[in-house]
């Protein structure tokens, strides 16, 4: 495995995928991380599954070996709480590049199933549940006002020419 | 003092208990929570990731409805916050990207302008009203209870965009607990997430991260306080699917604000918490 050998050699394909995160919004500098491991430390999820190793997707990224990284639960795991990033020394900020990482994915059709739901249930709701009248009727009773009602022509004429246009529209199963 | 009011989802659809608790503290403190009509999911917090242009997108779309009422927005969750104020700040400050969204927004005639701020409820009680305001409006405090404030990750992070307090030493639901007379108390872990966002990944992670904060809280509060439906949720459930006993009692933070000010148990809507809370009454002054 390449991250246990003692020499590691990149081929064309590795230095192309690492260039394209690098081209990602707040991606810009993967090659500033020296492995401190200051990510690792306190990361929420890899303190309970070894699995998600936030030093190893950095050093995985820098080495640009894309098949590991968009592989398995690798990009999913991430809960998003930003507490890599307020510690990187370097400013690498790891949860910016899962975020590359995930926009890349996604381009190559990509998409973990909960997250699908959730946007398919905005494009055709406007929330990420259902609000209709049995909950309007339950709000009504407890005192409340009706919710305000999304209005989804609105959002789906907006995000026309957007990547994820592609997966609300149903074109991913 | 009016308000937008960006209610999102979750609270909309399964918190009755925390929108009626908002909405009462507000009417009681004087602050006006006005309805957004058209409004809808602010994108979530994974939306950026996938697509930036798509998470501006949305969160603008939201934002012009308030510009066009003219006032700034109130938020109750920790995520939509984030991603409203992101999306205000980065539109504000980056001419390219804002045209960009601009030209979409064009098609259903509307303009982002960047004339109104976003405001967690909690910051906008701060900053807004003042803890001296709300101290004077307490009609019966909570003596001896130690109460756990869970501050979640998004109030405060990234704190680049947030522009809030620091992350690593936060103050402000510490001082919002202690201005209703109860104790807010360290402990072990206080500043670490949820877990919530794993939940549809590996569901178990998630209530590992919750029970042990619901544990370590058990020994030594009363009950756990939360900003954000989400977290709120999160909290609430593993107990529920656990089945330990006893549970430790989690309320929204206006509800206990609103008991402190006067308000009633079912008022606020506490009855509809799942986990039984009624154990904070004992503590309010009689």
């Amino acid at each position: 495995m390449i991250l246990e050998s003692k020499k590691v050699f990149l081929s064309k394909k590795n230095l192309e995928f690492r260039k394209l995160i690098q081209s990602r919004h707040g991606a810009e500098k993967i090659m500033s991380c020296y492995q401190c491991g200051t990510c690792t430390s306190d990361c929420p999820i890899a303190k309970r599954i070894p699995e998600f190793n936030p030093r190893r997707i950095a050093r995985l990224a820098m080495y640009g070996i894309k098949d590991e990284l968009l592989a398995g639960d690798t990009l999913w795991l991430c809960a998003g709480c930003y507490t890599c990033y307020e510690r990187c020394p370097e400013k690498v900020r790891v949860s910016e590049l899962i975020s590359a990482l995930r926009s890349i994915a996604l381009e190559e059709g990509i998409l973990h199933p909960t997250f699908k739901a959730l946007f398919k249930t905005i494009y055709s709701q406007g929330y990420i549940y259902e609000i209709g009248e049995f909950e309007n009727e339950m709000r009504e009773e407890s005192g409340l006002p009706r919710a305000p009602e999304p209005n989804i022509d609105e959002i789906r004429a907006v995000i026309q020419n957007t990547n994820i246009q592609k997966i609300m529209g149903g074109k991913f199963d | 003092m009016k308000y937008a009011f960006f209610a999102g989802c979750t609270t909309l659809a399964r918190l009755e208990g925390y929108e009626l608790s908002t909405r009462k503290v507000a009417e009681t403190i004087g602050l006006e929570l006005l309805d957004m009509p058209g409004s809808s999911c602010c994108g979530t917090t994974y939306l950026e990731a996938f697509d930036r242009k798509a998470s501006m997108i949305l969160a603008a779309r939201n934002i012009c409805i308030a510009e066009e009422m003219g006032y700034n927005i109130i938020t109750i969750c920790n995520g939509c916050t984030e991603v409203l104020t992101k999306a205000n700040n980065v539109l504000k400050s980056d001419p390219k990207l804002r045209n960009e969204v601009n030209e979409e927004l064009s098609k259903i005639g509307r303009e982002f302008k960047g004339s109104v701020e976003v405001k967690h409820f909690v910051r906008a009680l701060k900053e807004d009203v003042g803890l001296e305001r709300i101290k004077v409006e307490i009609k019966r405090p909570f003596h001896g209870l130690k109460v756990g404030a869970h501050y979640g990750c998004h109030l405060l992070k990234p704190s680049d965009i947030m522009r809030f307090e620091d992350p690593e030493s936060p103050k402000i639901l510490d001082e919002l607990v202690e201005v209703t007379g109860a104790d807010s108390i360290p402990y072990l872990g206080k500043l670490e997430c949820c877990g919530g966002p794993v939940m549809g990944v590996r569901e178990k992670v998630t209530w590992n991260i919750g029970l042990e904060k619901v544990e370590t809280l058990k020994k030594c509060a009363d009950a756990m306080i939360t900003v954000c439906p989400f977290c709120y949720l999160t909290y609430e459930r593993c107990q529920l699917i656990s089945e330990v006993q006893p549970n430790l009692p989690i309320v929204h933070y206006p509800q206990l604000l609103g008991l402190a000010l006067g308000l009633g148990y079912e008022e606020l809507g506490i009855d509809k918490n799942k986990i039984d809370s009624s154990n904070l009454m004992k503590f309010l002054e009689a």
